[in-house]
């Protein structure tokens, strides 16, 4: 007992110190490391160009292309009106700055300086000029945080544009997927097109994706293509956070072949 | 001369060097944690940055016992979840990064720091990213021939870098710890 005592007597404040630290790095494991990303928010606010200043559409041709993508969606608009076609007005995305990247090897993420003051949720689709990019999955205040689609959790419910054959991607670090065929048989060649299908749940349809790079047919269980993500996601500065209205797109049919929106929870 | 008069304000008032001493000690693990959001040129190897936290266990452990190296691994290995997500969790890790840079008992058989701590973060980079790869393989949602590829990259480009930028943490960490022990003892 009074060896004890002694012991606390002389060790009292390292232990609760111990206590402490240990308590509040639980805390902060507990809440995401919400109060760090605050934090790096501020630090990094000072080195950050100022948003307005930037001009991502300088490119002349690029506008000259988006003018008349207006042009073919209002036409396309129209023509889905003369058929009676639900109407989707287009609503803008969110531009925010890419403040930071993955805090570890393993994990393909990055940090957002836009966050639920701004309307972020958890679950929006954030899409950069090329193509998807990934999904919110933790929101502060002032920032949030992106599960790339370049992540090996990461899986998205995919389709060819030219011939329809489906399957899923699962990210493989830097700009490479692996697209894992549903199909034994599927019509695809090198340079094909591949967009987020409808069967997505986390994820709109129609999206562009990437580009088909290598195919191995031969692959067991399913066939597999190389896919090149067309957002060049490791040079990134910019991207777009979609609305939560498109973003969401729960599927009521149950009896779909296969989802590969399920599969697309990442398992954090 | 500052450092003489930091010294002298310390000296007679251990509460306030106490305080001082932890203020310095969280800050560092603070700064560690929000560089290693960032991704500078010249800092990055095929995407890959220095791994800041484990530096700092390793300079942390190198004079301490085993327990203080395994609790700070524990603790920094935490807070390293909340920044990325919470499983596999990177608190074993670090802690077998702290209990084995404690046990080398390094300054008992070499003086020289500068080579020395480099070439022991090199190593904890590599048994650290291993233990990553050990609990993803044990986890089952990715194939392991996957898993252990994606290793053998980052295991090398993160050892390279971190013990290329080890001393900067490293040096003036240990520095400070030195004259706190000074003073402690003078006291």
């Amino acid at each position: 007992m009074f060896t004890l005592h002694r012991w606390w007597n002389r060790y009292r404040f390292q232990t609760l110190l111990v206590g402490v630290a240990l308590g509040s790095a639980v805390l902060i494991r507990q809440t995401n490391g919400a109060l760090l990303f605050e934090v790096y928010h501020l630090v990094a606010g000072v080195f950050r160009p100022n948003p307005v200043q930037e001009n991502l559409l300088s490119n002349a041709q690029l506008q000259e292309l988006q003018l008349r993508l207006t042009e073919l969606e209002q036409q396309n608009q129209r023509l889905r009106d003369l058929v009676g076609f639900q109407s989707q007005s287009k609503q803008e995305g969110l531009l925010a700055s890419i403040i930071g990247r993955s805090a570890d090897h393993w994990w393909q993420q990055v940090t957002l300086g836009r966050g639920s003051n701004d309307g972020v949720q958890i679950g929006s689709v954030v899409t950069a000029p090329g193509g998807l990019v990934g999904r919110i999955t933790h929101v502060t205040p002032t920032t949030s945080r992106v599960l790339l689609l370049s992540d090996p959790t990461s899986r998205v419910g995919v389709l060819l544009s030219r011939s329809r054959s489906m399957g899923y991607i699962r990210g493989q670090a830097s700009n490479r997927a692996v697209l894992e065929f549903f199909e034994k048989g599927p019509d695809v060649r090198k340079g094909d097109v591949v967009v987020s299908s409808a069967l997505s749940q986390l994820f709109p349809a129609g999206l562009p994706v990437g580009r088909v790079e290598s195919v191995n047919l031969n692959k067991s269980p399913a066939p597999e293509a190389i896919i090149e993500l067309s957002a060049p996601i490791s040079s990134l500065e910019w991207v777009v956070i979609q609305p939560p209205r498109l973003s969401v797109q729960p599927e009521e049919n149950s009896d779909q072949p296969q989802d590969a929106g399920q599969k697309a929870e990442p398992q954090l | 001369m500052k450092a003489d008069s930091l010294d002298s304000a310390l000296q007679d008032r251990p509460l306030a060097r106490f305080w001082v001493n932890w203020a310095v000690t969280f800050g560092s693990v603070l700064l560690c944690l929000l560089i290693s959001l960032l991704r500078l040129p010249g800092m990055e190897l095929a995407g890959i940055g220095p791994n800041w936290l484990l530096i700092w266990v390793v300079a942390w452990s190198v004079k301490r016992t085993m327990w203080q190296g395994a609790l700070v691994g524990v603790i920094l290995g935490l807070l390293q979840d909340a920044m990325t997500a919470p499983s596999p969790t990177h608190a074993w890790s670090l802690a077998l990064v702290g209990i084995l840079t404690a046990r080398l008992r390094k300054e008992r058989y070499i003086q020289e720091d500068f080579i020395s701590i480099a070439l022991i973060t090199f190593g904890m980079a590599v048994v650290s990213e291993t233990v990553m790869a050990i609990q993803y393989s044990f986890q089952g949602n990715r194939s392991l021939v996957e898993i252990w590829n994606y290793h053998q990259l980052i295991a090398l480009s993160s050892a390279i870098l971190s013990s290329l930028w080890a001393p900067i943490v490293y040096f003036p960490l240990n520095l400070w710890w030195k004259r706190m022990n000074e003073l402690e003892q003078q006291s």
